[in-house]
């Protein structure tokens, strides 16, 4: 089983990135590659749902932390969804849960991630 | 004829590969698992030793594949203690400054984070020199409680 797979889907305008597996300095760069690749097409409404994310150590978190500026700048927003409580305690021990939206489901991200576009 | 065997302690030497990062966070998950600790701190201690191995591969070898971590996990009444030994860079004093969360958040960078995990999820975190042998260690001390 490869360590990391990604799954993205589009909902309305929101594209819904689906890491499973785990995230470190080995598989870091795809997962960087694939949020590179939404915002290079324009799509800055991004949902991460992590529920099949078993683990994400500060190598994908900066990976996240490297695009959030961007997002924003083009009135967009990188949500969360789902977190295994494992990854929920990184994200929160490092103030992360301050700086993204977190949601329980998708359901609830979805609803909130819509109103988020300006243009 | 073999010496004693330490049955409380043993070792892994792996290539400075970051392909063998899941299989150490796995085995630093199992270890916590079986010298007590719950399953949400084992996830705990397996992150500070993502962190440390990351950052003897990337740093102190600067990302080349061909030298050698060893790890040694020891197991004791009190705590368990994971020993990362390398003969790379060594980490200055300088490196050693934890990044502020809130002053982080304000002004978002890539790096400085791992240390900051390494020292919330775990109770130690020691990081020493031998001058006779040339390597390094990073210690990795989880209490029991």
């Amino acid at each position: 089983m490869a360590d990391l797979s990604i799954a993205v889907r589009q909902v309305g305008e929101v594209a819904v990135l689906l890491p499973a597996g785990f995230i470190n300095a080995h598989t870091v760069r795809e997962f960087e590659e694939a949020l590179e690749g939404l915002v290079q097409d324009g799509r800055y409404v991004i949902l991460l749902n992590c529920k099949d994310l078993n683990y994400i150590s500060s190598a994908g978190l900066g990976a996240i932390m490297g695009l959030i500026e961007t997002v924003r700048e083009h009135g967009g927003d990188i949500l969360l969804s789902n977190l295994q409580d494992n990854v929920f305690a990184i994200f929160d021990t490092l103030g992360f849960t301050q700086l993204y939206r977190v949601f329980s489901d998708e359901e609830q991200a979805m609803a909130a991630a819509s109103p988020e576009r300006k243009d | 004829m073999a010496g004693k065997v330490d049955h409380a302690q043993f070792r892994l030497i792996i290539p400075s590969q970051t392909r063998y990062l899941n299989l150490v966070t796995g085995l630093a998950k199992r270890a916590s698992l079986v010298a007590g600790l719950d399953d949400a701190t084992a996830a705990k201690v397996s992150i500070a030793v993502d962190e440390a191995v990351t950052n003897v591969i990337l740093h102190a070898y600067h990302g080349e594949g061909e030298h050698s971590v060893e790890l040694e996990l020891r197991f004791t009444e009190q705590a368990l203690e994971i020993h990362i030994w390398h003969s790379g860079q060594g980490i200055r004093g300088d490196q050693l400054v934890l990044p502020d969360p809130k002053e982080y958040i304000k002004h978002p960078r890539k790096g400085g984070l791992g240390l900051l995990l390494m020292s919330r999820f775990m109770d130690e975190v020691q990081f020493k020199a031998d001058e006779v042998s040339g390597r390094n260690e990073c210690c990795l001390i989880k209490k029991i409680s």
